[in-house]
């Protein structure tokens, strides 16, 4: 019976592995034909790499539908500092507001972790307009800061529910014990807990980095130029003379590199992080 | 040793110090538009058009809006939707993860292979489904036709679209339920596990009587995570229907868009954004009481 079990399970993992892979090797192999090798019928396996769209994407050979005005290394930066520092930020500010919420009982505490979490819900379509104009007025329209801000906001109360149930795994007496021994709360908090949550935190940094790096409907309106990303600039490939589909496919293999390496980094502390505390923590 | 002023502050201090950058950042986010969407869901107003004379028409934008049959057919194709691919990725999620749970060679690469589609631009991933459902070259009906199928009009007609755009949506995130889920099975103790074998508990025995109801907070986590998302979701539709045909395939999200960046109806738009914002709030609130009354249990 046992092997049965196994063998349903082995199928099925399979299964599902290479329905996960298949669409991405069809991305990268796509990203690599020519115009005539993307139609053709039947789909070609094997054919000459013909490196135009990656061309185009890296801003290379300045062909008239090159994507956009702004040169990948301008929209590689702007990317990067955007979601590090977008990232960073709602790390910082969602480990201390989850640590609050964990040790500390106040006023109104479930009311904060429900609003934290309806940020989430937020349609990026139903605001972004007010968010323009928003931008306008204190003069953060088209710049780093202002996409910076927006990628903050809209990781933070995803951030706080997960370092919130970070801290609920780690035992209160830690803390206490520290009091008591004449540490303060700060010492008790930066060195006794923080490295607790090590794991923790870099679990919440990745998923971050992700909708970060990969968030398009906000900067697609808040990014006209300077501010452009990488996501903006790959989707300028559908423009008016219809879709260069190499572009897109090369503009995608592109992004989803540093995503990968950055998911390989952590993945040891993922699965740890991504049970919101509400289990409690194992052994206890 | 040195007293710093760390040692002065008592606990509500820290508490406010610590809570008040998140909240001055959520609320300075929140607060701005959401005042404006109440303001402007009063006018008769055209971002595009601001020279023309603005009214204030009470509550005619919400009225209009809920009484054209439209809207309704918008919610309820956004809810079969909803209903389709959080489903899929739910029981699919789950399935995967319980098969995970045992430990075998390679179980961490086909682990990192599995959170793949996650990290794709979702505007890219649109677009690799529109490539793969085109009906003259794409792969899906190529695999169709190599299996005696027959060709299929993936995206041109409503009744095979939503099925396309739930395909890839289920594609993308279930992964994310996968993650949630092993995440979950994973922090139930041994003993428990080990004492139900010495029972001779049966695999389904124990999986439905002990692991599920053990997970069950992370597994409605992962739920309400994922409904939110569904529910919103824009850069599919956008990149593989553009609402089409017509707009049979236009979710209310995408409808908000289409008001406030195709016809820029600023009023309207705003009108049909607090609406939507008070369904989704709403049924999360009651989503949430149940959810943290669980947690509090525990």
């Amino acid at each position: 019976m046992k092997a049965r079990g196994r063998w349903l399970g082995s199928l099925v993992l399979t299964a599902f592995a290479l329905f996960s892979v298949c669409p991405i090797a069809w991305l990268f192999l796509s990203s690599l034909k020519s115009r005539q090798d993307l139609f053709s019928l039947p789909p070609k396996f094997w054919f000459t790499p013909d490196l135009t769209g990656y061309a185009a994407v890296l801003g290379l050979g300045v062909s008239e539908n090159a994507a956009g005005s702004v040169g990948l290394a301008d929209a590689l930066f702007n990317s990067v500092i955007v979601a590090s520092g977008g990232t960073f930020m709602a790390v910082l500010l969602g480990t201390l507001a989850g640590y609050a919420a964990s040790r500390f009982r106040f006023f109104g505490r479930n009311d904060f972790m429900f609003f934290a979490l309806s940020t989430r819900m937020i349609p990026p379509v139903a605001v972004l307009v007010f968010y323009h104009v928003m931008f306008a007025r204190i003069g953060l329209t088209d710049t780093l800061l202002g996409l910076g801000l927006v990628t903050t906001f809209i990781n933070l109360g995803l951030a706080t529910w997960i370092m919130k149930g970070f801290f609920d795994g780690v035992p209160q007496e830690i803390e206490s014990i520290a009091l008591i021994n004449g540490y303060s709360r700060m010492y008790a908090f930066v060195r006794l807990v923080l490295p607790m949550v090590k794991g923790g935190i870099a679990a919440t940094a990745g998923f971050c980095f992700i909708f970060s790096w990969n968030e398009f409907a906000f900067s697609s309106i808040l990014s006209n130029t300077h501010s452009k990303t990488l996501p903006v600039r790959v989707s300028s490939a559908m423009g008016s003379s219809g879709i260069e589909w190499g572009q897109i496919f090369a503009g995608g293999a592109v992004l989803v590199i540093p995503v990968a390496i950055f998911f390989y980094l952590i993945r040891r502390h993922l699965l740890m992080g991504m049970t919101f505390g509400v289990l409690g923590s194992k052994g206890r | 040793m040195k007293k710093t002023i760390f040692y002065r502050l008592s606990d509500k201090t820290y508490c406010g110090v610590f809570i008040l950058p998140a909240l001055a950042v959520l609320v300075l986010m929140v607060a701005y538009p959401f005042i404006s969407l109440l303001y402007y869901s009063t006018l008769n107003f055209s971002i595009l058009r601001p020279m023309q004379e603005t009214q204030h028409i009470g509550l005619q934008n919400y009225t209009e809006l809920l009484t054209s049959p439209d809207l309704w057919d918008r919610f309820i194709f956004t809810g079969k939707f909803v209903v389709m691919t959080v489903g899929i990725q739910m029981l699919v999620g789950t399935a995967i993860a319980y098969f995970l749970q045992r430990d075998f060679r390679g179980r961490d690469i086909l682990f990192t292979i599995f959170m793949l589609p996650m990290m794709l631009c979702p505007i890219v991933v649109g677009f690799l489904w529109r490539y793969i459902f085109n009906s003259e070259w794409g792969m899906a009906n190529y695999l169709l036709k190599l299996i005696g199928g027959e060709k299929m009009d993936w995206l041109g007609r409503s009744e095979n679209a939503i099925w396309a755009v739930v395909i890839a949506d289920a594609w993308m995130w279930t992964p994310f339920v996968i993650l949630l889920a092993t995440a979950a099975f994973r922090s139930i103790p041994n003993d428990i596990n080990e004492a139900a074998d010495i029972d001779g508990a049966s695999p389904a025995l124990r999986f439905f009587q002990i692991t599920l109801p053990l997970s069950a907070p992370i597994l409605l986590i992962a739920l309400l995570l994922r409904l939110i998302d569904a529910f919103k979701q824009n850069d599919l539709f956008f990149a593989m229907t553009g609402g089409g045909p017509g707009s049979e395939t236009a979710t209310v999200s995408f409808m908000l868009g289409k008001l406030a960046f195709g016809h820029f109806y600023t009023g309207e738009a705003s009108a049909l954004a607090v609406i939507l914002l008070l369904i989704i709030t709403g049924l999360s609130m009651i989503f949430v009481r149940y959810l943290l009354g669980i947690s509090q249990k525990g």
